[in-house]
């Protein structure tokens, strides 16, 4: 099991890496002078400013060394500052990032509450008209734009109803954002949930178990659901870093004032020190998730607890 | 379920309705709400240019001067001021009794750490040039200051009353965080907070003391907070002015007239704004360097149908290179030289120079993103596709969008550009520095220009400044060099709700929140 | 599937078979129906349009949908209708030209790092593993952080954005040929490493490809849409339906169809790609349809 954790740890500590040189590259992968781009609100800027600037940011040197210097500001919790107001990006994102992940654990919770029993219910009913229609619906579900879903939700509820908070981060402002997002990811979970489910469910111990007799609903609970859910968890991290990726048309959306919203304001206004932060913020986020869930998956499967 | 769940469950949804209704956005009964589409930059008059941070700093600091409903330079912190007869020094009296809201009176000391910091070597203002050729700011006594300057220059007085120029105390020397947690200034509201992002939240400050703002209100605000919110989304802006969330928004525009004619909302829609939205081309290559082309541009543009079409009354054709309400507009001056909407025009120019149906003349057209410009853009679009114009959009943040222009002004090979600026200035100065070599934009220069142009920043006699500026104006718009499209251009139009007596927006778009009583 | 793919390397060449167990599914035929009515409301959009679609003023503004507009008109009085058809035609491109481009190099990575396998495999496997973590939208939104906001530069980036999850996919798909008898006969027959890989790899691994690529249509159609959406995409006068739908926002009072539409289109294109994919996988695998 040590090892195997382990081993996930050496894995996203290569993402991380892997990141942070990205990251350095981004700069550099701009057309045009990104100095320039990053200084044209400076009135009739100098190019002995410009040049300052640029000997400021380290980008006279050679990459190599501007790397380095990366990682040593980033090991003082320093991610630069803001073009537009020179804010320090850390405080910035910081502010920004519980807002995100707030809205990405409700979004989970969101699809498992409604996806893993739909998923089970099919599962269990397999080849018959209500998983037909399960899976239908769930198809359907997948296929719906969340920009699109969020839209009708937010002019329906919160602009023709005026029944939900429109700015702000309080948990009435949570509904609508959540719903949005889990409700796109249940109908993934509950595929997921159903073919995990109709695995275990042919696999010989649970046949064997019911043909001992062992009540149906013990030999579900027991059996079906304890070794079915294994797998789920490992996928619950990559629908994470889903979730991640979702909340950022969402949260523009809905104005809520997360990462995600900060990330596509930083891309018009070209604020290159905010989008770094933010693909590295991200990345280290979905390891650490990952990392975590991965841990529990090691916890309960007892081939991996055993170390075989 | 077994009964006790059923309990369980009654127990989360109580929760939870507790905790929905005790969420944040609720604010207190006696504060104001103001709901944006976006954030300041920041807290720091010396780092940002956007007119959404420029708005917050009118309401936290204090500026010399102020201006009156016209828009022109009155007396504020600054009791009065006198020019030397060469123009070279200036000299202000401060008003007695002004306090900073950490507690220290604010005095010339406080002006000078302003002017200091604005024009340091290392982290100059922003809008450094905008303070003139200041060599330096004297205390003469604590209530007096003297500026002195290299060459005369008749646009500091102006400046003087806009908040780039506010008055930062200099107590906020030992703040480390300035400009990001923490301002210090003397204006009718103190900062509490801000959450990037999210809402600038402000108390009233009791000590203060109006002495040339445009409000009524001698002293403090009537109200006791000021809640500065940011929702991007119009829509949803609208629906929270419906429900009392927020009570000054901009609205959709295209929902103006409903509310209009329901009256549920309040609309005021700010005048003198200073703003102008106008085309520039990138000159340092074909087609744009031909005068001919530029023309055709303005000749094919009916700005007065597109803009009926996005924003109906809500903003005008503008004539001049600056909006009415600055110095030297005068529309039908600069009726007489604007190339006028004319299409044939337009396409004989275009044919002269060999574009036509088969070959039509490629341009990008840049634009900056936001307040339904690229709508007006696409407008502008088909208008020039009917005069043999294929114009490409590309929208952007207005950072980009200056970087853009100027890259593209130094590029002598490329595809042709052209785009549609927005500026707001106090005063005609801002041609000085979008147009003398170098130019803001490394844009069209001329001798000529130049010549003209210096002559406005020197001239003290107002009547023969404004000869010449208007001389100015002539030269840019018979030359095709700046045509101006309409005025105003963004986040002036505000709706209110009936509740809220007391909004004005000064001159500039400067919303003045001082004088509202919320009533009902 | 594991097992199937060996089968299918034999009933490969039989197309029509393959047509009619998709016909033989219920989702099959939607999903068939819906993506032909696309492809060919795309193909014939120059005939089917009665508009320009870009062409202001055709109509009067905000027309409710019927029979002079069938779509009604937007808020610069340009037929519904013609945008929609039109729009069609750019999301097919979308949707084609970014699975193309992640298939191409996602198989070529895949099928390298299998065949090669070595120092060469960890590589590449590694690399698309981290960048697999970083998610598609994370990726497609850096990409065009950086090229700038375009459709074609959201295809680029959506295109770019889906290579790890080809790449994986394929490569698991290759590993499992690999190991098969017959191949190492072949290997060891002193067949050359392209024509192994050209003549025996892909063949085998193609039929996976293409369920995978199907559903990644839909998947990268409702990745750009959500770029243009958000601005970063098509640019005006495009009738992208991403782009149609956010500028629609502004008139939800005043024409709701005009978000309504574009919405819909959307979703069921999504929905086409979804039930023809998730069909071509129970044709293409026959154990797939008992569960």
């Amino acid at each position: 099991m040590l090892r195997f954790i382990v081993g996930k740890v050496a894995m996203g500590a290569l993402t991380v890496f892997v990141t942070t040189i990205l990251v350095t590259l981004l700069i550099h992968l701009v057309p045009g002078d990104p100095v320039q781009i990053m200084y044209a609100q400076s009135q009739g800027s100098t190019p002995e400013q410009i040049e300052a600037v640029r000997r400021n940011l380290g980008l006279d040197q050679p990459i190599y060394i501007q790397y380095f210097q990366y990682i040593e500001r980033l090991s003082q919790g320093d991610l630069g500052h803001t073009i537009r107001g020179g804010q320090p990006v850390l405080d910035v994102i910081l502010q920004r990032l519980p807002n995100t992940l707030l809205l990405a654990v409700a979004a989970m919770i969101v699809a498992i509450v409604i996806g893993l029993p739909l998923g089970f219910l099919a599962a269990y009913h397999r080849n018959t008209y209500i998983d037909t229609a399960l899976m239908g619906i769930a198809i359907a579900g997948i296929s719906i734009p969340h920009f699109w879903l969020g839209l009708l939700l937010l002019f329906f509820f919160a602009v023709q109803l005026g029944w939900l908070p429109v700015s702000g981060s309080g948990l009435a402002n949570l509904v609508l954002p959540a719903f949005t997002l889990g409700l796109s990811n249940a109908a993934i979970f509950a595929r997921l949930t159903r073919s995990s489910m109709i695995d275990v469910l042919e696999q010989d111990f649970v046949q064997t178990a019911l043909a001992k007799g062992l009540p149906r609903t013990l030999v579900l609970r027991r059996h079906v659901l304890r070794v079915g859910m294994i797998p789920l968890i490992t996928m619950m991290g990559l629908q994470f870093a889903f979730m991640m990726g979702g909340a950022i048309v969402v949260e523009n959306i809905f104005s809520w004032n997360g990462v995600g919203r900060m990330a596509v304001e930083a891309i018009f206004q070209r604020d290159y020190p905010i989008i770094q932060g933010f693909i590295l913020t991200f990345a280290v986020v979905v390891v650490f998730v990952s990392i975590a869930l991965d841990a529990l998956y090691a916890v309960m499967d007892p081939r991996i607890r055993r170390g075989s | 379920m077994k009964p006790n769940s059923r309990n369980w469950a009654r127990k989360v949804v109580s929760t939870a309705v507790v905790l929905c209704s005790m969420s944040t956005i609720s604010a207190h009964a006696d504060d104001i709400v103001w709901a944006r589409y976006g954030d300041i930059d920041s807290l720091d008059p010396h780092k940002a240019t956007s007119t959404l941070s420029l708005q917050v700093w009118s309401l936290v600091y204090d500026t010399l001067l102020a201006t009156d409903a016209s828009g022109s330079p009155q007396p504020h912190i600054a009791k009065s001021w006198e020019t030397s007869d060469d123009g070279t020094q200036y000299t202000l009296a401060l008003e007695e009794g002004v306090m900073c809201h950490d507690g220290t009176p604010l005095d010339a000391n406080d002006v000078k750490y302003t002017i200091d910091r604005a024009l340091s070597e290392d982290s100059p203002s922003l809008t450094k040039s905008s303070w003139g050729p200041i060599s330096a700011a004297e205390v003469v006594d604590p209530l007096t200051i003297k500026l002195s300057l290299e060459t005369p220059f008749v646009a500091l007085v102006p400046f003087l009353a806009d908040s780039f120029s506010s008055i930062i105390c200099d107590s906020n020397e030992s703040v480390e965080s300035f400009g990001t947690d923490a301002a210090i200034g003397s204006g009718p509201w103190k900062l509490v907070s801000w959450t990037k992002g999210d809402r600038i939240v402000l108390a009233k400050n009791p000590e203060y003391k109006n002495f040339g703002k445009l409000a009524n209100n001698p002293g403090a605000p009537h109200e006791d907070g000021l809640i500065i919110a940011v929702v991007p989304e119009p829509q949803s802006r609208l629906a929270a002015l419906k429900t009392g969330e927020v009570h000054i928004a901009e609205p959709p525009f295209d929902d103006v007239p409903m509310l209009k004619d329901s009256g549920e909302l309040d609309i005021v829609v700010a005048e003198n704004t200073g703003q102008n939205v106008f085309w520039e081309f990138a000159t340092s290559r074909l087609p744009f360097s031909d005068k001919r082309a530029r023309l055709a541009v303005g000749h094919a543009t009916d700005a007065a149908l597109a803009i009926n079409l996005i924003y109906g009354d809500l903003s005008l054709p503008e004539a001049c290179p600056v909006s009415r309400g600055v110095f030297g507009n005068d529309q039908s001056f600069c009726e007489q030289y604007r190339p006028g909407y004319d299409p044939e025009k337009a396409i004989a120019l275009l044919a002269e120079m060999g574009y036509g149906p088969e070959n039509p003349l490629e341009t990008s057209m840049l634009v900056w993103t936001g307040g339904n410009r690229q709508k007006l853009a696409e407008v502008f679009q088909a208008q020039l596709a009917e005069v043999n114009i294929k114009a490409s959009i590309e929208i952007m943040d207005i950072g980009s969008l200056n970087a853009r222009v100027r890259q593209e002004n130094e590029n002598t090979e490329g595809k042709a550009s052209m785009d549609m600026m927005t500026w707001s200035w106090y005063d005609p100065d801002i041609l000085y520095a979008l147009w003398h070599s170098p130019g803001a934009y490394r844009g069209y220069t001329s001798p000529a220009l130049d010549e003209m142009l210096e002559q406005t920043r020197v001239l003290t006699d107002p009547d023969a400044r404004k000869a010449m500026v208007q001389e100015v104006f002539k030269y840019l718009l018979e030359n095709g060099v700046h045509i101006p499209l309409y005025t105003p251009g963004w986040e002036w139009v505000f709706a209110v709700r009936p509740e809220v007596e007391g909004f004005k927006v000064a001159p500039f778009v400067y919303p003045i929140f001082s004088d509202i009583k919320l009533g009902g | 599937m594991k097992t199937a793919a060996n089968s299918m390397a034999t009933t490969y060449p039989k197309q029509p078979m393959l047509l009619r167990r998709l016909l033989g599914t219920p989702t099959g035929v939607i999903g068939l129906a819906i993506v032909s009515l696309l492809i060919g409301g795309a193909v014939f959009a120059d005939f089917l349009a009665p508009y320009d679609p870009t062409k202001m003023a055709v109509g009067p503004r905000f027309l409710k949908p019927g029979a002079e507009h069938l779509l009604g008109t937007d808020e610069f009085g340009r037929d519904m209708y013609s945008r929609i058809l039109y729009g069609a035609r750019l999301t097919l491109l979308v949707g084609a030209t970014s699975v193309l481009i992640s298939l191409t190099v996602g198989m070529s990575i895949g099928l390298v790092a299998a065949y090669r396998g070595g120092w060469l495999e960890s590589v590449l496997m590694r690399s698309t593993d981290v960048l697999f973590s970083f998610t598609e939208t994370l990726i497609a939104l850096s990409c065009v952080a950086v090229l700038g906001p375009s459709l074609k530069n959201a295809i680029i980036a959506v295109g770019i954005a889906g290579i790890p999850f080809y790449a994986r996919t394929c490569y698991s798909a290759s590993l499992v040929e690999r190991s098969k008898p017959y191949f190492e006969a072949t290997m060891a027959a002193g067949a050359g490493h392209a024509r192994l890989i050209v003549r025996h790899l892909l063949p085998n691994v193609l039929p996976t490809m293409i369920v995978v690529a199907t559903l990644g249509v839909s998947t990268a159609i409702l990745a750009a849409a959500g770029l243009s959406f958000l601005g970063l995409g098509a640019q005006p006068p495009l009738p992208e339906w991403g782009y149609m739908l956010s500028g629609a926002r502004d008139y939800f009072n005043r024409a709701p169809w005009l978000m309504t539409i574009p919405g819909l289109a959307i979703a069921l294109t999504v929905l086409g790609f979804n039930l023809l994919g998730d069909a071509f996988r129970t044709a293409l695998d026959p154990t797939e349809r008992h569960r």
